[in-house]
């Protein structure tokens, strides 16, 4: 007897959350159908280890490390730049937080280029910090359930996600600056 | 509070993973601190456009993509083969006979279960398949009408006595904005040929029908998930009654909604 009904009534509502981690760490469209495809069979091979509860930090858990393995290879062949090394170069330019009297970035945020502008800025982080991010902002999951995922203790998880937030704002604010030097 | 510790702490803050007496904490400081209560407006600005519109949507093909590769391995697994009693024969004609017999019993047992297993399938299948489409159905007549709702309130407390009288049984009506599913009404609809009760949730732009009527089978059943024309239906039951989610919204919510219902 194979527990595919069972695993595909679990597994399957997770899919949008399965790809969009996948999505956002290695950045590329096809490479993240190929990793859920890949990952969704590993869970299903692995599903008799499945203790009960909810199957979202199991199963994204797996697809993170189908997506980190995806991205070592991806490193060895030596063809792309890591975003780490990307941003490595731009960083750290801006390290000096808003001034008091300059306009929040909140009140920039008006207009249609909002969204735009913080996917570019999560984009640019290192992926410690853009899937912590993910998976709170976009994902809703608890500490302990991004504990799970990433495979770290849930102080870890509260350090990444003061600091990922940070930093997202920091490249916001730089991206920002350079899109409009003269704003006002 | 000081600045510095205060900042350490204003993202577990928004994220409701503080004590009681950390979060009136940081509250306290945030009232008087204009640096610290921009930055927490920011995060909360940059947190709330992300989830906005942080989302990649899944490709429509990949969960087909993802179903088919998943019932190759299943079908490669390697499943017990429960071969009819093959003894060997002794000596004897009768005893031949007798084993013979046995055998074309033991077959004709099987003929009668498998048939009556596929009667049984079917019936439910093809009920089942009844039931998808008349939620659908009226899920987008909802949609077509000027409004898909008869009550309109997002208050748990206005749209759960509507049903009163209207219905033989009171829905389920909860009040989930501060989830992301804020209530926006409830009507009456015809569904499975019987009156059922429909409550109306939100998800950013996605409506979200919820027919509710009472089961016929007593006991739980867990949430199954199907997807016709591009919506998404989440059936399950609990507490004697039977529950439809459909929306075009994406699965993950869908049953995010339902472990909240």
């Amino acid at each position: 007897m194979s527990s595919l009904p069972q695993f595909e009534v679990l597994a399957l509502p997770c899919m949008e959350a399965a790809f969009n981690l996948a999505i956002w760490l290695v950045r590329s469209r096809p490479d993240a159908e190929d990793i859920v495809q890949e990952a969704y069979l590993r869970a299903f091979r692995a599903f008799g280890g499945f203790r009960g509860g909810d199957i979202r930090p199991w199963l994204l858990a797996i697809v993170r490390n189908t997506a980190y393995r995806w991205l070592s290879n991806r490193r060895r062949s030596g063809t792309v730049i890591s975003l780490e090394e990307a941003f490595a170069d731009g960083s750290g330019q801006n390290a000096d937080d808003l001034a008091a009297d300059e306009p929040t970035v909140e009140e920039r945020l008006i207009g249609a280029a909002e969204r735009d502008y913080v996917r570019r800025a999560l984009a640019e982080l290192p992926p410690a910090f853009r899937e912590v991010l993910v998976l709170r902002e976009i994902e809703d999951l608890s500490y302990r359930d991004i504990a799970e995922v990433t495979g770290v203790p849930v102080g870890t998880v509260m350090s990444r996600l003061s600091r990922g937030r940070g930093e997202l704002r920091k490249v916001l604010t730089r991206l920002m600056d350079k899109d409009e030097p003269n704003a006002m | 509070m000081q600045c510095e510790r205060a900042r350490e702490l204003l993202s577990p803050y928004l994220d409701g993973e503080l004590s009681a007496e950390e979060r009136r904490a940081v509250a306290a400081h945030l009232e008087g601190c204009r640096a610290c209560s921009v930055e927490v407006n920011d995060f909360r600005r940059i947190g709330a456009t992300l989830a906005e519109a942080g989302r990649e949507p899944a490709p429509k093909a990949l969960s087909a993509r993802v179903r088919a590769n998943l019932a190759r391995e299943a079908e490669a697994q390697p499943t017990p083969i429960t071969v009819l009693a093959a003894k060997p024969v002794r000596a004897g004609a009768s005893h031949l006979l007798r084993g013979l017999m046995r055998q074309a019993a033991v077959i004709a047992a099987a003929c009668v279960l498998s048939a009556l297993a596929t009667w049984w399938t079917m019936g439910t299948l093809g009920q089942q398949q009844r039931l998808e489409q008349d939620v659908l159905a009226a899920h987008v007549r909802s949609l077509l009408q000027d409004s898909p709702i008869q009550v309109a309130s997002s208050d748990a407390h206005t749209v759960k006595p509507w049903f009163a009288g209207r219905a033989d049984f009171s829905p389920e009506v909860k009040d989930l904005a501060g989830e992301g599913f804020p209530l926006v009404g409830g009507r009456l609809d015809y569904v499975g040929g019987r009156r059922v009760g429909a409550v109306v949730y939100k998800r950013r732009l996605h409506l979200i029908n919820v027919f509710m009527w009472p089961s016929a089978n007593p006991g739980e059943a867990a949430p199954r998930l199907v997807t016709r024309k591009g919506y998404n239906l989440l059936t399950w039951s609990r507490g004697g009654i039977d529950f439809w989610a459909i929306s075009d919204l994406n699965a993950g919510d869908l049953a995010q909604l339902q472990t909240l219902l």
